[in-house]
């Protein structure tokens, strides 16, 4: 069963008052419980299809159902941005609250969950600190406790893991495919870096340059395995990917 | 932690008042005029004057200024954060604050005396009126300018309007609201006294100019270190609201 239907899609944007389409007939499917990733140039419109998809902008043509509602109706729907969009006046656990505060949650409720999801991603002893005392890896770890807490059906992740050194990123990829088999959520997410799509995409979707759509999917069963990075398998798709990419430019 | 600098922020206080002591104690045996005494005899007839004849002056003029900040920023600050939010509004309304803005709102004050007598309110409508304009546009600047990520991950967790005021717009904007309101309260200061030189017989400015027309430069110097101190001891509160209210600057 289909969880993301995207069919004919199309965004433009004003600038200087011209009509810019950042997407042209954007057409993606994504079953339930299953891992998208999009990889693509820089500005070919994948930060415009997350706030499509996120409800921050409801001007589109096109069909976008997320289990059959409309990103509107839809309110099971977290979002992670590339600089994590944590707000430096809040501790960790004000921050992660926050969700469960706009929702109108108890407080006891609120106090259990945020609780729970500190310990599960070994941030038990921050919920005092702010953003700012964190290091890049236990900041990304809030914004998927921020987002998890709210225990959403799809998570949309854009580039989440680009500003991080190569083992953290490593290891948050491997967090990410951890707290998927635990939830199984369906979550899309943007990068930039092959191997990371190679490693956690079921379905990597190729987009084109601006306006953006999609010129090529993958069907990639490598995905999800722990011990799959470095096999032979894993990097003739990394190459078939890189030689599509490459073509673009 | 905590009792440390507390010391040493005294210690400092402690240098800059001598400092400002002895540089003043200096300058009056230099020009050895009557109209600048030695600042042992203003500070004795400081101490002098204090309880009795300083006190009812200095509380009016206390009231006048920390009711104009108060009423500035709870109008300024609104208002700011709406024009900082809402790029339609901010552009319609930015020519009316910038060509009001430059006039010295002094001008107005035989107007105010006019419309409003010659009471505290024509006093406290023209402070305010200086100070509203000075954090209106610091808070609309830092509203404007807050980074469009924190707006985004907050709306995409459903917040409405009222959320992304409460969690988002006015914590953001807290610091440059508070560096507004330490400018303000210097320019609050300055009109105070003038507005306190007409048409009044209370306040520390009416004390000063009186004590100067009746030639009394020590009671005059006496109103001018009252005056200071009031103004000293308002910057200590609001230092202390920037230390709690922002702590997460000062990481």
């Amino acid at each position: 069963m289909e969880y993301l239907l995207i069919e004919a899609l199309q965004v433009s944007y004003r600038q200087n008052n011209q009509h810019t389409p950042a997407l042209k007939d954007f057409s993606l499917s994504l079953p339930f419980g299953s891992i998208g990733v999009l990889i693509g140039p820089s500005g070919c419109g994948k930060s415009t299809l997350l706030s499509v998809l996120a409800d921050l902008n409801r001007n589109y043509q096109g069909t976008v159902l997320i289990n059959g509602r409309s990103p509107q109706e839809c309110a099971t729907t977290a979002l992670i941005l590339q600089e994590y969009g944590l707000l430096p006046w809040k501790t960790v656990g004000d921050n992660i609250r926050l969700g469960l505060q706009i929702r109108g949650c108890s407080k006891q409720e609120i106090a259990k969950k945020t609780e729970k999801i500190l310990h599960r991603l070994g941030l038990s002893g921050l919920s005092k600190r702010y953003p700012a005392q964190l290091s890049g890896g236990q900041r990304q770890r809030v914004a998927i406790a921020r987002s998890l807490v709210l225990e959403p059906e799809l998570l949309l992740m854009d580039e989440p893991f680009s500003s991080l050194d190569a083992l953290t990123r490593e290891e948050m990829q491997v967090l990410l495919l951890q707290l998927w088999q635990e939830t199984r959520l369906t979550i899309l997410l943007i990068t930039h870096n092959i191997e990371e799509a190679v490693f956690l995409g079921q379905k990597i979707f190729v987009m084109s340059a601006c306006p953006g759509t999609i010129i090529k999917e993958y069907t990639n069963p490598l995905a999800g395995g722990y011990s799959t990075r470095g096999k032979m398998g894993f990097l003739e798709l990394a190459n078939s990917l890189r030689a599509g990419l490459r073509g673009l430019n | 932690m905590h009792a440390k600098d507390l010391i040493q922020k005294s210690t400092y206080i402690l240098i800059a008042t001598i400092i400002l002591l002895a540089s003043w104690h200096i300058f009056s045996l230099l020009l050895r005029t009557p109209a600048l005494p030695v600042p042992l005899a203003a500070l004795q007839s400081f101490a002098r004057l204090l309880p009795d004849e300083l006190m009812p002056h200095l509380t009016i003029s206390f009231y006048r200024v920390a009711l104009s900040l108060l009423i500035a920023t709870v109008l300024g600050v609104p208002m700011g954060l709406y024009l900082g939010k809402n790029q339609k509004a901010d552009e319609f309304s930015a020519p009316l604050i910038y060509m009001t803005y430059p006039i010295p709102k002094v001008v107005f004050l035989p107007i105010f005396l006019i419309l409003l007598g010659i009471g505290n309110i024509s006093k406290i409508v023209l402070i305010t009126l200086v100070i509203f304009y000075l954090i209106l546009v610091t808070t609309r600047d830092a509203a404007r300018n807050l980074s469009k990520e924190y707006v985004l991950s907050v709306r995409s967790l459903r917040a409405g309007e009222l959320e992304l005021y409460r969690h988002v717009y006015f914590p953001a904007c807290l610091p440059a609201i508070l560096t507004s309101l330490r400018l303000g309260l210097g320019m609050a200061m300055s009109v105070l006294f003038l507005v306190e030189t007409y048409a009044t017989r209370e306040g520390i400015g009416f004390f000063i100019m009186n004590s100067w027309s009746s030639l009394a430069y020590d009671k005059m110097f006496a109103g001018i270190i009252a005056m200071g101190l009031m103004g000293f001891l308002l910057y200590l509160l609001l230092d202390a609201c920037e230390k709690v209210l922002c702590s997460w600057v000062h990481l």
